[in-house]
C-alpha cells in the first residue's frame, strides 16, 4: 500500500472528478527523510541519494509544503547550507516550501527553515471568485531519548529544536496577518497537538504525524481541527474544506483514502520512483560489497557474538519441519524482494530476514545464511538451544508474534486462520 | 483578395483561440494543476468512484500524508 505513483494518481483524480475547480493543497507533516546510520555529522551516501529523490519528487508533483521534524534534520543540514544554497534551490526548488516555526540553526553555516509559506487559492465554490490566502506553518517535537527515562533532545545533527509553543506564539501573530486559513503541521504526539490548538486560537487545522497507524476521528478545540497522517502515507489524508459566501469555514470533514491496488501507479511518478530505485540500488550494493571486504561475516563471529545458528543447522534435528518450511513463502521470502530489486532496501528487509539489526541478517554479501524468514525468526535466536537441546525453547505468541510484519499495512489481507495452514509444522 | 485572404486566417486563429480558452477557463484554476495531469484510467470505475467518494460541495481540500521516512515507494 502506498507509494508515491498511487498518490499522485489519485490526486489527478480527485482534481479530475471535480472538473478541476476544487483548489486542492498537498502537504506532509513531517519525517520525509530518512537519518538511517547516520553518525559523525554524515549520512551515507546512498541515504542521501535517497533523500535526493524525495526534494525531486515532492518538487515534480507539487507538494505546497513539508513540516521538518527532528527526524529530517540530519538531511536538512545538507540542504540548507549556505554554502551552494542558491544553486540548490535552482535545482530543487521544493527546498523553499520546507517549513519550521521552531528549528534553528546552531552556526552561520547553515541557513534557518522558511518558518511558513502562504499559497493564495481562488474559490470556485462557497464564496464563488474569492482569494484565500492559506498560511502553512510547521512545528517538530524534540528528539526522543534514545534510552528510555532520559530527557528528550533539543539539539540534533546542528539544529537546535525551540520549544514549539512559544515559537507558535511568537510566528502565529505574524501569519495571521497575511493569511485568512492556517494549516499547523505538526510533528508531535496527539496531547501536545491538543496543547497546540488550544493556546493559539489563530489555527483553523492542525495536521499531525507521528508514525501513526490509527485512524482516529478528527479531534476539535478551539476553532482548530485536528487530525493525523497515516504512517508511511499507506492511506492518504484528505480533508475537504467548506466555506460559506461570506468566506468564513463552516465545516471541515476528514476521509482517509486506501493507497492500494485499486488506485493505478500515475506513469510520470513511477519513471521517477524509478529511476530513484535504480540510484539507491546501485549506490547500496556498492556500499554493501564494500563493507563486506572489512565486515567479518557473521558466519565467522564466535557463538558468543552470533545468537543464530541459521536453518541449516536447525534442519540437523528438525528434518519434518524444514522440509515443510522449504515449501513455504517463508523460505523464498528474499527471492520475492530481489525480483523487485528491493534487497537493499532496510524498510524492506527487516522482514524477509532472520534477526536483522538483533545479531543476525547484516546483508546479502556478509551474511547470506541469515536470508529468509527461518526458524528462529518466529522462535528465536537458536545457538544456546542447540549447544542444550531441551524443551522449553522455540514458544511463540500467535498471531501476535506473525503481526511484528504482516501487520495491516504490510499485509492487509492478513488472516491467521487462512495463513497458518499454509506453513503449519 | 490577399487582404480577405489574410482577415480570413485572422478570423480563424482568432476563433481557434477562443475555443481553446473558453475549454482551459472551464476547467479554470489552471494554476493548481500540472501540464501532465492528465488521468489515464476510468474515473467512472466503481472501485475508483467508492475511492473518490462523493463530491459533496466542498470549497478547497488538504491533501496530507508524513513519515515517509526517505522512500518514495513502500515495500512488497
Amino acid at each position: 500500500m502506498g507509494g508515491l505513483a498511487r498518490r499522485v494518481s489519485y490526486i489527478k483524480a480527485f482534481k479530475h472528478r471535480s472538473n478541476i475547480e476544487v483548489p486542492t493543497l498537498l502537504v506532509d507533516a513531517g519525517n520525509l527523510f530518512t537519518d538511517d546510520r547516520y553518525a559523525a555529522d554524515q549520512l551515507p551516501a546512498e541515504v542521501m541519494t535517497k533523500n535526493k529523490w524525495v526534494v525531486k519528487g515532492y518538487g515534480d508533483f507539487r507538494h505546497d509544503a513539508a513540516n521538518i521534524s527532528y527526524v529530517d534534520l540530519p538531511y536538512i543540514a545538507e540542504l540548507l547550507k549556505k554554502d551552494g544554497y542558491s544553486k540548490r534551490v535552482e535545482e530543487y526548488p521544493f527546498i523553499e516550501r520546507l517549513v519550521s516555526a521552531n528549528i534553528q540553526p546552531m552556526d552561520d553555516q547553515h541557513r534557518a527553515p522558511v518558518p511558513y509559506v502562504v499559497r493564495e487559492i481562488t474559490l470556485k465554490r462557497g464564496a464563488a471568485g474569492e482569494k484565500l490566502r492559506v498560511g502553512i506553518v510547521g512545528f517538530s517535537e524534540s528528539k526522543p531519548a534514545a534510552i528510555a527515562g532520559n530527557s528528550k533532545q533539543d539539539v540534533y545533527a546542528g539544529f537546535r529544536i525551540n520549544d514549539p509553543y512559544e515559537s507558535a506564539k511568537k510566528i502565529l501573530p505574524e501569519l495571521k496577518k497575511k493569511s485568512d486559513f492556517i494549516i499547523a503541521l505538526a510533528y508531535m504526539d496527539v496531547s501536545s497537538a491538543q496543547r497546540l490548538a488550544t493556546e493559539n486560537p489563530d489555527i483553523d487545522t492542525i495536521i499531525g504525524a507521528r508514525q501513526s497507524n490509527t485512524m482516529d476521528e478528527p479531534q476539535h478545540f478551539n476553532r482548530a481541527t485536528i487530525v493525523y497522517a497515516y504512517n508511511q502515507t499507506k492511506y492518504l489524508g484528505e480533508l475537504r474544506i467548506y466555506v460559506k459566501g461570506d468566506r468564513s469555514i463552516e465545516n471541515q470533514l476528514n476521509r482517509y483514502v486506501a493507497l492500494d491496488s485499486i488506485i493505478p501507479d500515475d506513469q510520470v511518478a513511477t519513471d521517477l520512483v524509478t529511476a530513484a530505485h535504480t540510484e539507491f540500488t546501485n549506490q547500496q550494493s556498492e556500499t554493501a560489497q564494500a563493507s563486506s571486504a572489512t565486515t567479518k561475516p557473521a558466519a565467522l563471529l564466535e557463538p558468543a557474538e552470533s545468537p543464530y545458528i541459521g536453518e541449516e543447522t536447525c534442519a540437523g534435528c528438525h528434518q519434518k519441519e524444514a522440509q515443510i518450511w522449504d515449501k513455504t513463502r517463508h523460505a523464498h521470502a528474499m527471492a520475492t524482494l530481489q525480483k523487485k530489486n528491493e534487497q537493499f532496501d532496510n524498510e524492506c528487509v527487516r522482514c524477509h530476514v532472520v534477526g536483522y539489526q538483533r545479531g543476525g541478517f547484516q546483508s546479502l554479501y556478509t551474511t547470506p545464511q541469515f536470508a529468509n524468514v527461518q526458524c528462529e525468526e518466529c522462535h528465536g535466536p537458536g545457538r544456546q538451544h542447540a549447544s542444550n537441546p531441551g524443551k522449553g525453547y522455540g514458544f511463540m505468541a500467535t498471531p501476535v508474534g506473525c503481526m511484528q510484519c504482516h501487520k495491516e499495512p504490510n499485509d492487509p489481507d492478513f488472516n491467521f486462520a487462512v495463513y497458518w495452514p499454509k506453513i503449519k509444522h | 483578395m490577399r487582404r480577405k485572404i489574410s482577415l480570413l486566417v485572422i478570423v480563424v486563429l482568432a476563433a481557434a483561440a477562443a475555443i481553446i480558452d473558453y475549454g482551459c477557463s472551464r476547467n479554470g484554476n489552471l494554476d493548481d494543476i500540472d501540464r501532465d495531469d492528465s488521468v489515464s484510467f476510468d474515473l467512472n470505475d466503481p472501485k475508483i468512484k467508492e475511492r473518490l467518494g462523493e463530491d459533496d460541495g466542498y470549497a478547497f481540500a488538504i491533501l496530507y500524508g508524513a513519515d515517509i521516512h526517505g522512500s518514495l515507494e513502500t515495500c512488497g
